[in-house]
């Protein structure tokens, strides 16, 4: 195999010719090719193969026989889903604490990246990086166990600070009403990934070039000048391409798990998200199929908004992901 | 240059391609060797024969079980005698594992995987999907035990699909009437302290009841340095009854889980969102207007629940016994004696007999069964058999002779004063008991051939000298020998008796059903109970409408047609 020999190999990038044939293409850039093959394969095998379940979503699928082997009731399912009066509620919900999560987790990121760029010792700009990302490592059960720790009406950190304060007379359910609830998500998830979040940020700024910080100056920019004209345009591609990646997720409620752990019966309202639902009317009684519509609902849905936001990035001439 | 290329791509590709090839052939292996290793340990020989009845454990090979049961503890230290004495005597190693979270849910990812263990705690879901194969054929065949021990109930073990037996019941086949001396069922549980503030008073009805409370809390705001709590209910997960099953018992009803059923037509109707539950809830409501409602009962989950129990500033609480055990053993061995319950069956008005206490029925919908990935249910059954002989029940439930009890002269077991306390010691039962495992496995209950009864608590004589001197004060005040002789004589169960274990089918209408209501119950009753008392009329017809768009008809239909059929194939011909 070493004894081969080489063809010649241009080694600066060429445009390609007009007359090429797609074949010739293919064989110039075989190696690439090889090389995402294990990736090709990968998202065959794992996202494209188990595609066909989806049949279940149009069948009332029962654990212990074949898939062939099962009643098929068309849409019943579906019908299930959208009918349900509780439905409409579900995704309210699902998508209100999506929008919060997004946009707070956009907003606190950047805002962070931005500050902690601006501390000019690197020991307290380490130090604070390291433990504002810190919470990320947590997972969710020990998150919302703090939570609800420090929410509680007996000696919780929240309800003692505002007491002592004097701004409310008597402790609040916080986890028991639910106007509250989304707010809760939305700080909980600020909480836990904003230092996370802002070391994308952060690699982001440090590749601005640092020549347009000394025109800025020497155009007799300030601190928040520069900021406003050179450090932010400068991140705004990447912030593009995140928005485009996150609108993918926003079926998801900003994260499962901390609805279901914060939870309960008072706060129903507002904190069921799809997810939930479907977990306590699919998976908990033996429904699967509804899980599977609900599955194909979401996924329908996320790439319709992937190519919206897609679409309208390239109409604003910004970055773009496909 | 380009030749060098090439070469580290190459290579690079070489080891990718490599390295997924050990990957997937390291996890097809450990596959193999964790599914293989049952049947090559025990390999050769098959054939100690199963009618060695005599001596049972000799038919047991080496062997490892897996199972999984939906208790959350207590969790055997790995060091646990009991299981190195099953280990030694029996070959047989238990690999435990005990639920976290949820249970419904948990299930439902080990069907959709298929990821079932050896041995596997009862659960409708599991019987739908195919999951545990039919027991009747093994049992008769392989386990003379408990062949004779279900012997009586054999046809109410029966599926009412198909007719097969999928689950051993654990408790409720008695030899002999059933006698108990602790009581485990549901009641309003009241703290030991408070009826002695207030000079043991005799009570029946929910005002008397929470008149003690809101007395006791006014003259102690707090206690052992946190706040009093009058009243709480757990609602989490399948543990609803804290929250929605008082009313039936107000109402002189026993058990029957969502439905009241007239025990002579047999015919079940709802009462959550009727009248007769409605002044429950008011009075909860009124409590709650007093400041002796926990405030986050309905918010808390089943741990939070426990240790809150166990601190002992829960003056009272409708609840099932068995259900806060963890916490009252904590409570005994911290030494707080006077912060343990008594269960009173409280009613609406004084002339309702209550029925609280039940004869007990055999526990359908529990305890183990053997699952499909099972490779050897012969070795599982006949191990579950040798479990249930009497020298294992006894090692499980009295423990070692001459360590965790002495024979008497009479022949009746019984303890000293030291040993006593060791039992009560939650960290020493981690380490000695077996009691997750015991829970879930079919027992001799009542009284051994020999006299002795079926554990220490029911042992008449042992009963008596365990009671703390708080305990003897209070049975004595009441005039009463045990905590069951708090309870009205129970009548002779309805054939179709208890509603609450009817399999409701999974993904039915009457499931669907089944989860609205209790979705509901669990978001407006809450509500209710923590609303204004101005504003509990429009809670509670809120809450009644909402009801009423549920297919209520659905679920009624099918516990209908399961009592019926109840009473059509288990009544002794």
């Amino acid at each position: 195999m070493t004894r081969q020999t080489v063809p010649k190999m241009n080694i600066a990038p060429q445009p390609a010719r007009r007359t090429e044939s797609f074949w010739s293409r293919v064989i110039r850039q075989r190696q690439l090719i090889f090389m995402s093959f294990p990736m090709l394969l990968y998202v065959l095998v794992f996202a494209y193969a188990p595609i066909w379940g989806w049949l279940m979503a149009f069948q009332s699928y029962k654990p212990g026989f074949s898939i062939t082997n099962q009643t098929w009731v068309g849409l019943d399912q579906f019908r299930f889903l959208f009918l349900d009066e509780g439905f409409t509620r579900v995704l309210r919900n699902t998508i209100a604490m999506s929008l919060i999560s997004l946009i707070l987790g956009f907003v606190t990121a950047i805002g962070l990246a931005l500050l902690m760029n601006e501390i000019k010792k690197t020991g307290i700009k380490r130090l604070i990086q390291t433990i504002s990302y810190l919470p990320h490592f947590l997972s969710w059960v020990i998150v919302t166990g703090l939570v609800s720790m420090a929410l509680s009406t007996e000696g919780g950190i929240i309800n003692d600070v505002l007491m002592k304060l004097h701004i409310i007379k008597e402790p609040i359910l916080w986890l028991g009403e639910g106007k509250y609830f989304w707010g809760i998500v939305g700080m909980t998830n600020v909480w836990k990934e904003v230092g996370w979040n802002t070391i994308i940020y952060l690699a982001a700024i440090a590749s601005v070039d640092p020549s347009l910080y000394e025109a800025a100056e020497v155009d007799g920019a300030g601190r928040f000048r520069k900021i406003w004209n050179v450090t932010l345009p400068g991140i705004r591609p990447v912030i593009v391409i995140l928005l485009i990646m996150n609108v993918g997720w926003i079926l998801n409620g900003g994260g499962f798990d901390i609805q279901y752990f914060l939870g309960n019966g008072q706060v129903l309202d507002w904190s069921e998200t799809i997810d939930i639902f479907v977990l306590k009317y699919g998976l908990r009684i033996g429904n699967y199929s509804l899980g599977v519509a609900a599955g194909i609902f979401k996924t329908v849905v996320s790439i319709v908004l992937l190519y919206c936001a897609n679409t309208i990035a390239k109409r604003l001439g910004e970055e773009r992901l496909i | 240059m380009g030749v060098r290329a090439r070469k580290t791509a190459l290579g690079l590709l070489m080891l990718i391609l490599a390295f997924s090839v050990v990957a997937s052939a390291c996890s097809k292996s450990s596959n193999n060797e964790s599914s293989s290793t049952s049947p090559s340990a025990s390999g050769s020989s098959p054939a100690a024969s199963p009618s060695e009845s005599g001596s049972p454990e000799a038919t047991v090979e080496p062997l490892t079980i897996s199972l999984f049961t939906a208790a959350t503890g207590p969790i055997p230290t790995d060091d646990n005698k009991i299981y190195k004495e099953i280990k030694e005597q029996l070959g047989v190693t238990l690999k435990e594992e005990y639920l976290v979270g949820d249970i419904e849910q948990k299930l439902g990812v080990m069907i959709a995987g298929g990821d079932y263990p050896d041995m596997i705690t009862a659960n409708a879901k599991l019987t739908a999907a195919k999951a545990v194969i039919p027991l009747e054929d093994l049992i008769e065949q392989h386990a003379p035990n408990l062949k004779k021990h279900y012997g009586k109930v054999w046809e109410q073990l029966k599926d009412p699909d198909d007719g097969h037996i999928y689950w051993m019941p654990n408790y409720g086949v008695y030899q002999g009437d059933f006698s108990s001396t602790e009581y485990y069922g549901p009641a309003f549980f009241i703290q030991k302290a408070v009826l002695k503030e207030f000079g043991y008073p005799k009570f029946k009805t929910l005002d008397e009841y929470f008149k003690l409370i809101e007395d006791y809390a006014a003259k102690y705001p707090e206690i052992d340095g946190q706040p009093t709590i009058g009243f709480t209910a757990l609602a989490f997960d399948w543990r609803d009854w804290g929250l929605r099953n008082a009313p039936q018992h107000l109402a002189g009803h026993p058990n029957d889980g969502g439905v009241l059923v007239d025990p002579v037509t047999n015919v079940a109707t709802l009462y959550s969102a009727t009248d007769t539950a409605k002044p429950y809830y008011k009075k909860l409501n009124d409590i709650n207007a007093k400041g002796l409602m926990d405030k986050e009962a309905f918010a808390q989950n089943y741990d939070q629940f426990l240790a809150k129990v166990s601190s002992g500033r829960v003056l009272g609480m409708f609840e099932q016994r068995w259900n806060f055990g963890q916490a009252h053993d904590s409570l005994v061995s911290q030494g707080k004696f006077e912060r343990t319950y008594v269960g009173f069956p409280l009613v609406y008005d004084m002339n309702t007999t209550d029925y609280y206490l039940d004869r007990p029925p055999i526990n359908l919908m529990n305890g183990f069964g053997i699952t499909v990935n099972a490779e050897d249910p012969v070795k599982i059954i006949k191990f579950i058999d040798t479990m249930l002989s009497e020298k294992w029940q006894k090692r499980l439930s009295w423990g070692e002779e001459g360590v965790d009890y002495l024979v008497g002269d009479n022949g009746l077991y019984y303890r000293t004063p030291e040993m006593r306390t060791q039992q009560e010691d939650v960290t020493w039962k981690q380490k000695f008991k077996a009691e997750s495992l015991w829970g879930y496995l079919p027992k001799l209950e009542g009284k051994y051939p020999d006299g002795n009864a079926d554990g220490a608590a029911n042992q008449p004589d042992e009963f008596f000298a365990n009671l703390k001197d708080i305990d003897k004060e209070v049975l004595s005040a009441y005039d009463r020998k045990t905590w069951t002789e708090f309870f009205s004589v129970p009548p002779d169960n309805r054939v179709s008796y208890p509603a609450w274990n009817i399999d409701l089918i999974e993904g039915s209408p009457a499931k669907v059903a089944n989860q609205k209501m209790k979705d509901l119950d669990f978001k407006l009753l809450p509500r209710a109970i923590l609303s204004k008392p101005e504003n509990f009329e429009s809670v509670w017809n809120d809450y009644v409408t909402q009801m009423g768009k549920v297919d209520t008809k659905a679920y009624l239909d099918r516990v209908n047609e399961q009592l019926k059929w109840r009473v059509e194939n288990w009544t002794s011909k």
